[in-house]
């Protein structure tokens, strides 16, 4: 009680010094971010809105959902989403296990450390290895001419794209983006699984659990919201892709990327409206992801809060 | 037969020597502690009790049965770590349930004990907190009906207050103590707090590089430490090199000043050299009636610690403490004063050099 | 313990096999231009083109101007938000983070679809293509820095030199900036190797670059491509390097990259 009788004598001295005049209770500091959000606003928030509105905008300006409806007219649209989606589920489930595996083997799976400091180096530069030089490399590995290619044909006498399979299929594809996909579950589960402290497996065992009960009860639920998340990431990560798949040329394959892509060249349809609502779509469907991720996090890990 | 009995075990990891030739005989409900310096060996003893290390030599035997090499999940055996350990994932309850729910133990079943176990620890109502929503304190006491709830018939707990501030060490230590005599739960607890393993121990074994330096009741190994380490770990001591001067009358010389013992010099004789030790508690005043046992010296220091005052004489070159019980209405002496100490002969402890004890 | 050391390692080498096949295909694949022998003639086909060096310079002169002003515009917000205005730093971050989620052909379609034409025209201008940019370079600049301010307590730190009368210059380049050197230089060179590769945003921008210029080559030639590619690991290789003898204490999330 004594405590309450003069609050403001204490609260003035403590982080502003003199020069404030005690009229002013405007928290001015935040006109320190406003160069960043103006950033932010003008060149990520605006266009991402822009897209959103012009998706719903006649050529003259009015109001429609024509745009909408016309991605559900061509088949081509819904093959591009289709297509994409195949492959980012494709990527970041397998990329995700694949890279889960490996970080497991090098952390808790006694390999020597070199084995693992030489994988994270590795993933490091693998999970930012893609794009164009990327197409160039499996070109050279699995295209027609390829060196796996030609050694299973020396070999086995099997030649694999007589027999149906071509970079540019969905399976094509997804082997060359597995290259940067599961190099980065790497780096995002190592730390987590080192995070995994010896005294809850011990605890386990010493309750009677077996190596089955501890990766069932304690590790897997422990590590689930950093396993969905990345995953997530994984898939968005497949999602957006765009330069790897152009460089085998480009319209082989139908992604919804190398559809958009096409738009802003403006050599396809020329329908501005229609490219927006291409563009919203995928915007969705990350959104969307995003909203599933949280909740299902939110459910993983009641026990965070 | 005792309940737990450690035999001959040895344990080395690679070069290093963590644990060699420990031999320790726990009677059942009894609690045995080990205190030690960090590093002496203490938890891999008790991670191989718990089965997670495996001994290089010796055998553990827990109720007759030998287990040295039975895997953890299969040892009748509770275990508390220090950092609580407690599943992060899962609320207080289904923390406690764990083991009987790995065992397959009916819903019913679980629940009951849960709830006992909660009663014990004087944590009712707490069966749906996750363990961040809890104090150190608190998670260590989960921790400890955790391992209660499976009805271990040996439970060890690895420092488990280190982690807790002073006050809460002291009542949490005092609630181990009674839920082990209430249970009569046979109990090996590791500290390397030496005032905690004197209170709440059975008998403690001081243990120093690997190996056990006595074992004992917390008053014998106190009052009468068998070895010059013991003796400086536990409490605070005055150890001094002397010399014997008569081994049949137990005199003995340091400093050109004599102090008489009552302990045995008989395997000693004139002129050896002989390690004497003195608690500062036995050290007082000399007085005009009591004139035996004197040493003279000059007041170096005074420290304030409360309950008692303790005061730094110099006796020549060295040092001594002496503890005095506070008391307002008495006078003490001024820096710098010459003053005349004394103690019993049975004061005066005799130490074996660190070199015998190992022989 | 012994059948679980047996599968770590053979996912270990399936891992390394993956990583290493395409990179060893790469270069065997280069050495072939000429026929029937190994040679470097791809290399040297790749090297003596003018263009190169011309894209090359250009996709070096954006990283430059991408890392200048990322810098300029996140480490004072960083410091900002660490200092006076804790309460926002879930916004930023969610900001900071939005990059990963947001296609980076969407973006540029957005850019160009808002600034393409009057009244703000900026598409004849590089503004688009840097700022699209510094926007793809927001997460990792943002989490280094982040993270090598929340390693010093610069509150405190801010604090104690201004009681002590340093001015704000003194504090920046006295202070501060010492002390999240190496978490900066980190972000500084994880954006340096993007944006270097960066095919999308300057291809549909239509501004030269190293990127677009390899697809060229790619729809052009055989063999100088994947030589091409080679140069192009070495550089993300190079900066990867330097980025971990960098930050030892700062790897892991600092070296995701996401943008494709
Ligand atoms: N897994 C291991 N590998 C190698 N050396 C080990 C291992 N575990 C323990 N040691 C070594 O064995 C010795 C004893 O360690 P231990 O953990 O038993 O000490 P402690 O008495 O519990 O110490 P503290 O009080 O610090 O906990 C130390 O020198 C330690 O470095
Ligand atoms: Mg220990």
């Amino acid at each position: 009680m004594v405590m309450d009788a003069k609050p403001d004598s204490h609260r003035t001295t403590g982080g502003a010094p003199s020069a404030r005049p005690p009229k002013s209770r405007i928290n001015w500091s935040w006109l320190g971010v406003v160069p960043f959000f103006a950033f932010a606003i003008m060149f990520l928030i605006l266009p991402s809105l822009s897209i959103f509105v012009r998706s719903f905008e006649g050529p003259e300006g009015q109001f429609t959902l024509d745009n909408i409806f016309a991605i559900f007219h061509g088949r081509d649209f819904i093959n591009a989403y289709r297509t994409s989606l195949t492959i980012s589920l494709i990527t970041a489930v397998s990329g995700g296990i694949f890279g889960f595996l490996l970080a497991y083997s090098v952390i808790l799976g006694g390999l020597p450390s070199v084995a693992r400091s030489f994988l994270l180096t590795f993933s490091g530069v693998a999970s930012n290895f893609a794009g164009v030089p990327l197409a160039f490399a499996f070109v050279a590995t699995i295209g027609n001419a390829g060196l796996v290619t030609r050694i299973i044909e020396n070999i086995l006498n099997v030649d694999i794209h007589a027999r149906g399979f071509t970079i540019y299929s969905i399976w094509g594809l997804s082997i060359v983006y597995m290259y940067f996909q599961f190099p980065l579950m790497v780096l995002i589960m190592a730390p987590a699984l080192d995070g995994l402290r010896r005294e809850w497996r011990e605890a386990c065992e010493n309750l009677g659990g077996t190596e089955l009960h501890y990766w069932r009860y304690v590790a897997l639920p422990i590590l689930m919201p950093t396993l969905l998340g990345t995953m997530i990431l994984l898939f968005g990560n497949a999602f957006g892709a765009y330069a790897t798949a152009y460089a085998f040329s480009g319209s082989f394959i139908n992604l919804i990327t190398i559809v958009i892509g096409a738009q802003i060249q403006g050599d396809v349809l020329y329908n501005p409206g229609l490219g927006n609502a291409l563009a919203l779509g995928m915007i969705v469907i990350m959104s969307l992801s995003m909203v599933g991720y949280l909740t299902l996090q939110r459910r993983a890990a009641r026990w965070l809060r | 037969m005792a309940f737990l009995e450690i035999n001959n075990v040895s344990k080395t990891f690679g070069k290093t020597t963590a644990v060699k030739d420990f031999n320790l005989k726990v009677e059942k409900g009894e609690l045995v502690s080990f205190l030690g310096p960090s590093g002496c060996g203490k938890t891999t003893t008790l991670r191989m009790v718990a089965g997670f290390e495996v001994p290089s030599s010796g055998e553990i035997i827990i109720d007759g049965k030998d287990v040295t090499y039975e895997p953890p999940n299969r040892r009748p055996v509770g275990m508390v770590f220090q950092s609580y350990a407690l599943f992060p994932n899962m609320n207080v309850a289904a923390n406690i349930g764990f083991g009987l729910k790995i065992a397959k133990r009916s819903r019913e079943e679980i629940n009951q004990r849960v709830n006992e176990m909660l009663e014990l620890i004087h944590m009712p109502g707490y069966g749906n907190r996750y363990p961040h929503q809890l104090s150190g304190g608190q998670q260590q006491r989960v921790a400890l009906a955790r391992a209660l709830a499976m009805h271990p018939e040996v439970l060890l707990l690895d420092e488990p207050l280190s982690a807790l501030d002073a006050k809460i060490r002291v009542s949490l230590r005092g609630e181990i103590r009674s839920i082990q005599r209430e249970l009569g739960i046979t109990t090996v607890y590791v500290t390397h707090d030496q005032e905690e393993a004197l209170s709440i121990s059975d008998r403690v074994v001081v243990m120093n590089n690997a190996q056990i330096e006595q074992i004992g009741p917390p008053f014998e190994i106190y009052n009468f430490p068998q070895t010059e380490f013991v003796a400086q770990f536990v409490g605070t001591l005055n150890a001094v090199n002397a010399e014997v001067v008569d081994p049949k009358a137990k005199i003995l010389k340091f400093e050109g000043q004599q102090l008489q013992t009552a302990f045995s010099l008989d395997k000693l004789h004139s002129g050896d050299k002989v390690m004497i030790a003195i608690r500062p508690e036995r050290l007082s005043f000399a007085s005009q009636e009591k004139k035996a046992n004197i040493l003279k010296g000059k007041v170096q220091n005074i420290t304030f610690l409360g309950a008692v005052v303790r005061i730094q004489i110099g006796i020549d070159s060295l040092n001594f403490y002496m503890d005095t019980f506070n008391n307002p209405y008495l006078a003490l002496p001024k820096i710098g004063e010459d003053v005349e100490i004394t103690c019993s002969a049975e004061a005066v402890l005799a130490l074996k050099e660190r070199k015998e004890s190992q022989g | 313990m012994k059948k679980v050391n047996i599968f770590a390692w053979f996912i270990f080498i399936l891992g390394i096999f993956y990583f290493f096949l395409p990179l060893f295909a790469t270069l065997e694949f280069s050495l072939r231009m000429k026929k029937g022998v190994y040679s470097f003639e791809a290399f040297r086909v790749a090297f003596e083109d003018p263009k190169f060096y011309q894209n090359f310079g250009y996709s070096f002169l954006w990283a430059v101007l991408t890392i200048i002003f990322s810098l300029l515009l996140v480490v004072p917000t960083a410091y900002w938000v660490h200092w006076k205005l804790q309460k926002i730093r879930p916004l930023v971050e969610f900001i900071t983070l939005m990059p990963f989620v947001t296609p980076a052909v969407v973006l540029v379609f957005g850019l160009i679809r808002l600034y393409g034409k009057p009244p703000l025209n900026l598409t004849p201008t590089p503004i688009p293509l840097i700022a699209g940019y510094i926007i793809l370079s927001f997460p990792y600049m943002y989490r280094s820095v982040d993270s090598g301010l929340r390693a010093i307590d610069i509150r405190t730190l801010t604090e104690a030199a201004l009681s002590m009368g340093a001015g704000w210059g003194t504090i920046i380049s006295q202070v501060i900036f010492p002390n999240i050197r190496v978490a900066i230089l980190s972000g500084v060179f994880l954006t340096f190797a993007i944006v270097m590769g960066e095919f999308t945003f300057a291809s549909l921008l239509s501004w030269p670059a190293f990127g677009p210029y390899m697809e060229e080559i790619g729809s052009m030639r055989a063999y100088t491509p994947q030589a091409l590619s080679l140069v192009s690991f070495g550089l993300t290789w190079f900066s990867m390097m330097i980025m971990q003898s960098l930050g030892r204490g700062a790897k892991g999330e600092e070296q995701i990259a996401v943008a494709h």
